[in-house]
């Protein structure tokens, strides 16, 4: 029982980073039909925005971390959107898909040779002490990680709930036609979510790359990931791409030590095939009627 | 000698080669409600989205309260008092009926901060329960909008379009799908708002006997071009008109 609850407790904090990364694959998809496979490597980039700013340029790991938030919701969010969405995206879907996936290819080759093709060690963010409860111990960086990352996301949602811009974020997603005849100013709208994808990401990031090590390829397993997540919670839900994230950091973890660490990652993706099949809406999402 | 809210003046629209309307021109004043009719393909819904800003006019001008708005965006227009309603729904589907009607008006009021930062309800939910009393949402209140029957949804996507007090609204296709009963509710509110709020109205319709009854005036399109222009008695006996109708 105590190893259950440390698998449980890892998995979940794992999963709530997940979910990070999913919900900002879901608000590009709903504000702006962006299915971004470049997602994986704008959570790989960050770290090594940080890694960068503390080795060349002196700064201490909260100010890099600050700055490499900065620097992704610029870069990652709102140059990403201005240099490749924009123009791919007239052309329908399947181009910016190809797009991003080249974007993805280009992100994880520029890294390996000009940073470095090795995994480099990322500073902890928090001591890297357990606390035994029940007989489980359960570290001080899960916690906190699952802490933070969930906060985040709840912070997102009641911005998008509560206030005014988030309301035109949700009527943007939902029918931006009509918002901007009602007075909505769209293309602001769609921006402001390419920011927010650029900052989750970048959260994302420096909480998941303290225990991966910096790796060029980090962003393979992580876009499968949030995608996995996104499609497993519900496609055009934020809480659905926070559940899906959640089960797939359990699944990931119970799979690793129940089944097998070697084929840990298929079962995600067993996961997937099923949820397509049996409920292709995502465990909490809505079925889209799309007219063609 | 009442005011112009709309002017519209010698407007073109052009797809390559296809002249999907030629040198519209017309006047409607305040408070008035001119009817928009024509076969299909005459080229209303065309000059619609010139006037809203959808399309940008290939040549001519659309004054909105004497300010030329062609090809502005809709966005924009919205502030200057146009507003409209879909012929497809046009609910925000996932919202609340009274989230739907605050958000309707919410762009109107407060400064970028509050925008940004501010209440969701905008301070309007009293304005927009007194909205969703007029047009007798009341009961549905609390509802996702798009679990609400088609003609309901019609009628939330009115009370939308008068949420941010318009000068001029442009109905597209009201009547489109709705009920009997609904439609009968749905023209007596317009009429109401009309006469109690001077607010000036520019409907597209195929149901004649609706436009006959809630419009003025009629202007009748035919191949993007402007056939006749008249009283709905005028137009009900005007040859050119029943010619264009019936293919003559």
């Amino acid at each position: 029982m105590p190893e259950f609850i440390q698998i449980m407790i890892s998995g979940l904090s794992a999963g709530s980073i997940y979910a990070l990364a999913a919900v900002g694959f879901t608000l590009l998809w709903q504000a702006s039909q962006t299915i971004n496979f470049a997602q994986g490597e704008f959570v790989m980039l960050p770290a090594f925005f940080v890694l960068a700013l503390m080795s060349f340029a002196g700064f201490p790991l909260w100010l890099a971390i600050l700055a490499a938030i900065a620097l992704s919701v610029l870069l990652l969010g709102a140059i990403f959107k201005r240099l490749i969405v924009e123009p791919m995206i007239s052309h329908g879907t399947l181009p910016l898909v190809i797009a991003t996936i080249a974007l993805g290819l280009l992100l994880k080759e520029a890294v390996k040779e000009f940073y470095s093709p090795l995994g480099q060690p990322f500073p902890s963010l928090f001591p890297q002490e357990v606390f035994v409860v029940a007989g489980a111990s359960i570290s001080i960086p899960d916690i906190a990680n699952f802490i933070i990352a969930m906060g985040t996301i709840i912070a997102l949602q009641l911005f998008l709930q509560r206030t005014r811009t988030g309301r035109c974020m949700q009527a943007t997603a939902q029918n931006p036609d009509v918002a901007q005849i009602l007075g909505v100013d769209v293309k602001r709208m769609v921006l402001y979510t390419f920011l927010i994808n650029g900052a989750l990401a970048a959260i994302a990031s420096v909480l998941i790359t303290p225990v991966y090590l910096a790796k060029f390829s980090n962003g393979e397993v992580l876009g499968v990931v949030a995608f996995t997540a996104a499609i497993v919670g519900g496609f055009n839900q934020i809480r659905g791409a926070l559940v899906g994230g959640l089960v797939i950091g359990v699944v990931d973890n119970l799979s690793a030590i129940y089944f097998s660490a070697e084929y840990r990652q298929a079962v995600p993706l067993i996961l997937l095939i099923v949820i397509i099949l049996v409920r292709p809406q995502g465990l909490l999402g809505t079925a889209e009627g799309r007219t063609v | 000698m009442s005011e112009t809210i709309l002017s519209v003046r010698n407007v073109s629209k052009n797809f390559g080669g296809i002249q999907a309307v030629r040198e519209v021109s017309f006047d409607v004043k305040r408070g008035e409600v001119l009817g928009l009719i024509g076969p299909n393909g005459s080229g209303k819904s065309t000059l619609f989205n010139c006037v809203l800003g959808q399309l940008k006019p290939s040549s001519g001008e659309v004054h909105v309260n004497g300010r030329n708005v062609a090809g502005m965006r809709a966005c924009d227009l919205n502030k200057l008092g146009v507003g409209r309603t879909f012929q497809q729904l046009s609910v925000f589907p996932q919202m609340s009926v009274i989230d739907n009607i605050i958000l309707a008006g919410q762009e109107h009021h407060g400064t970028m901060l509050s925008r940004l930062f501010g209440p969701s309800d905008a301070g309007l939910t009293a304005e927009a329960e007194q909205m969703i009393a007029f047009f007798r949402l009341s009961h549905l209140r609390d509802e996702l909008a798009g679990s609400l029957s088609y003609g309901q949804q019609k009628l939330v996507d009115a009370a939308m379009a008068f949420m941010a007090g318009p000068s001029l609204v442009l109905l597209d296709e009201p009547a489109g799908g709705v009920n009997l009963t609904m439609l009968g509710n749905l023209k007596e509110r317009l009429k109401t708002y009309n006469e109690s709020h001077d607010t000036t109205f520019v409907v597209i319709e195929h149901n004649m006997e609706f436009v006959m009854s809630l419009c003025s005036r009629i202007v009748v399109l035919a191949e993007g071009a402007i056939i006749a222009e008249g009283t709905p008695d005028e137009i009900r006996n005007n040859q050119q008109v029943i010619d264009a109708y019936l293919g003559g």
